[in-house]
């Protein structure tokens, strides 16, 4: 049988290397669960394949030597009582760093989630708090057809009782992830796997505390003037790119990465509103009940008499998600259909 | 023990009356005739062991433990005003009446909150005990079910989960015959449901769910399994469903269900067999058994004298604590969503 040899010293903390270079999307990932394990005893990971192989994309890669399978759980294919099983484990005094291998299968967990853990706090009046991160590679441009391309998070963000994050760049993976793993709340963590290992986004990231990045607090991207963009995920560098075609035209314009979707920092939003007057929000998942619409809505319920144009969005069509790259494109924003849209936004 | 099924009969009698009377509203499960699978398997548990029981099971919050007595203020389990008040919807229930009937919990009774989700909460039944290994504990804790409640996929789930870890799970089974309106055969392919735990690789154990010594004596070996680290078990409680899924249904459940199965299902009264084997060992002579006559009785056909004396104050104590609690504010409705 197969058995995972843990290292000597494995409760010590992790000690940065001296000279730190340029880290990735998933070492940054990497990094934020290896130092949280350091601290907290009492935080356990669980899910399919994360420990004698290290996670299906390697974010979990040496956990289970490092911290001991009594702390990283190789589970059953179970997505139902892999959260369950974290969720009771959380109500006996844990912290749970939940996998889904994929962001798509948590639809098998989908009760455990939305019914048994985001409730806990509120249907106990506040006896009960469950600190679990559930997080797991999402979104599409990798042709990873129906099945391993989705982003569902508008699922999540419509059950109160869970917080809702995406970041783009390594510093805010690493950042939102550690802040997630202290949150006393459930909190679902959308990874891009398309981010994962992509070169021109990596970064410096800083070690320890002063990576911390809070939750509810939008990033700005890029500074303009002429029209806000508000989105997140792997959709940023596509606004950023579309951003670039505006310039061209003589426009600029600010785009906005909200990274976390509940709680939403509408704060930020207003405020480049009020300098821009003009809105496009772009997300990666279907248009109908999606996150992009739910933005529209509040800017249109408190910033009505801010705006000098109709609001716009851009999303996937309400398709799934095709497999061949023509397809998969057609359906998916782009940066064509962004700076169409946003060029129509601003010349309105 | 037979003290213990008096008050869980009682406690259903007593509700059903309440609600003749216009005192409390809502549906309410009864677990009329069932009630030797709680008290049986409660009975040899420690008080830190945990349990997880639902809809069919009202009486366990506040029979967990009781053996220390009812009114032992260290005793870890719920107390008789704190179930009542949950019943009735008021502030005093423990989860502040945010979910109905069986909806409670409490860390500090070791009881699993429930959700209506039919086996939902094994998965936690397993983290739970997990966890507790994980702090130096020994805790193990059962978790009740339906035996319509193993079709979900959860079960399977959780109970491969924990035979995997040799988790000290015990899963209750109690086999009423229904399911709501489907009977066992529409809905199984299966006699005994404990050979479920032959797909686990652990034990499974049939006990006769009316009597309450052979389903203490059944839990009690899956107990010694447990304690052993010897992992989870399965024991199923052959019973019956006296009267329908919830009182709304009793009217449907008298036409849906041939009156010869009722009958025959209402006549092995748990509390008729617990006197007949205490009178046959001489734990109770003939007279004391013809005290208290609640058994073989709907709850039309008792009253107070049926049972005895301190099972009526005991729980009156809690039905009047829960009339005079208040109703929740209603600002509370918006509160607790997110722990700050
Ligand atoms: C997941 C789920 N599906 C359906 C229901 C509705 N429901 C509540 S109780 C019940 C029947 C349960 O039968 P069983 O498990 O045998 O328990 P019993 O009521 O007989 O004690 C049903 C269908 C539910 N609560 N949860
Ligand atoms: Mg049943």
């Amino acid at each position: 049988m197969a058995t995972i040899q843990e290292s000597p010293n494995s409760a010590s903390a992790p000690s940065p290397a001296p000279v730190r270079g340029k880290i990735n999307y998933l070492t940054a990932l990497k990094e934020a669960i290896d130092e949280e394990m350091g601290l907290n005893p009492d935080l356990l990971c669980m899910g399919e394949d994360i420990g004698l192989l290290g996670g299906a994309f390697g974010v979990t890669d040496g956990m289970a030597a490092k911290y001991g399978t009594h702390r990283v759980y190789d589970m059953p294919i179970s997505e139902a009582a892999i959260v369950g099983v974290a969720c009771g484990a959380c109500l006996n005094g844990k912290s749970v760093m939940v996998e889904m291998q994929f962001i798509d299968f948590i639809s098998c967990g989908f009760d455990q989630i939305v019914n048994m853990t985001a409730t806990y706090h509120y249907r106990t009046a506040g006896e009960v708090s469950i600190p679990m991160v559930i997080r797991g590679p999402a979104g599409g441009y990798g042709g990873g057809a129906l099945y391993h391309s989705q982003m569902n998070e508008a699922w999540f963000a419509h059950s109160p009782g869970l917080k809702v994050v995406c970041p783009s760049t390594p510093s805010d993976a690493k950042g939102l992830l550690k802040s997630a793993l202290r949150d006393k709340n459930p909190v679902l963590f959308y990874e891009i796997k398309e981010l994962y290992r992509r070169k021109d986004i990596e970064e410096f990231v800083p070690v320890g505390e002063n990576s911390l990045v809070p939750l509810g607090k939008a990033r700005i991207a890029q500074e303009g003037t002429d029209l806000t963009i508000v989105t997140y995920g792997q959709n940023v560098y596509h606004c950023l790119e579309a951003a670039k075609i505006l310039q061209n035209e003589g426009f600029s314009a600010e785009v906005i990465d909200i990274r976390s979707l509940v709680p939403l920092d509408e704060e930020t939003i207003l405020t480049s509103l009020a300098k821009t007057n003009r809105l496009l929000c772009v997300n990666e998942a279907p248009m109908t009940c999606g996150f992009a619409g739910e933005i529209l809505a509040r800017m249109a319920e408190k910033a009505f008499h801010l705006l000098d144009a109709p609001p716009g969005r851009i999303t996937r069509l309400d398709t799934p998600v095709p497999w061949v790259k023509p397809l998969e494109l057609f359906v998916l924003p782009s940066v064509a259909k962004i700076a169409e849209a946003a060029l129509r936004t601003v010349r309105f | 023990m037979l003290l213990q099924l008096y008050l869980a009969r009682y406690f259903d009698v007593r509700l059903i009356k309440e609600k003749k009377r216009g005192r409390l509203k809502g549906t309410l499960y009864s677990s009329h005739n069932q009630e030797a699978i709680l008290v049986g398997s409660l009975f040899g548990l420690k008080s830190t062991d945990w349990i997880s029981p639902i809809h069919r099971d009202m009486p366990a919050f506040f029979l967990k433990d009781a053996r220390k007595g009812w009114r032992n203020p260290d005793r870890i389990g719920m107390t008789i005003q704190e179930v009542c008040a949950q019943v009735w919807g008021k502030a005093g229930s423990p989860g502040r009446a945010r979910d109905n009937w069986s909806h409670i919990g409490s860390k500090k009774n070791r009881i699993i909150h429930s959700t209506s989700m039919l086996a939902g909460t094994i998965p936690a039944a397993a983290g739970v005990v997990l966890a507790d290994r994980l702090n130096g504990g020994d805790a193990l804790c059962v978790t009740y079910n339906g035996e319509g409640s193993t079709a979900q996929g959860v079960f399977h789930e959780a109970i491969n989960f924990a035979s995997v870890h040799k988790l000290p799970v015990i899963t209750i089974i109690e086999n009423n015959e229904w399911a709501y309106g489907t009977p066992n055969e529409l809905g199984y392919s299966l006699d005994d449901f404990a050979r479920r735990a032959d797909g686990y690789g652990i034990p499974g154990l049939i006990a006769d769910g009316q009597n309450v010594l052979d389903v203490y004596d059944k839990v009690m070996q899956c107990v010694e399994h447990a304690r052993a680290g010897n992992g989870p078990s399965i024991v199923e409680c052959k019973s019956f469903r006296a009267y329908g899924h919830g009182d709304h249904d009793d009217d449907r459940a008298a036409k849906y269900r041939p009156t010869e199965e009722v009958e025959a299902g209402r006549s092995r009264d748990p509390i008729a067999i617990m006197k007949r084997i205490m009178v046959e060992r001489g734990a109770l002579s003939p007279e004391d058994a013809t005290k208290f006559m609640a058994e073989n009785k709907g709850a039309a056909e008792t009253d107070n004298s049926d049972f005895p004396p301190e099972v009526v104050a005991y729980l009156t104590e809690g039905v009047e604590f829960a009339v005079a609690s208040p109703v929740p504010p209603a600002e509370e409705g918006g509160m607790w969503v997110f722990a700050e």
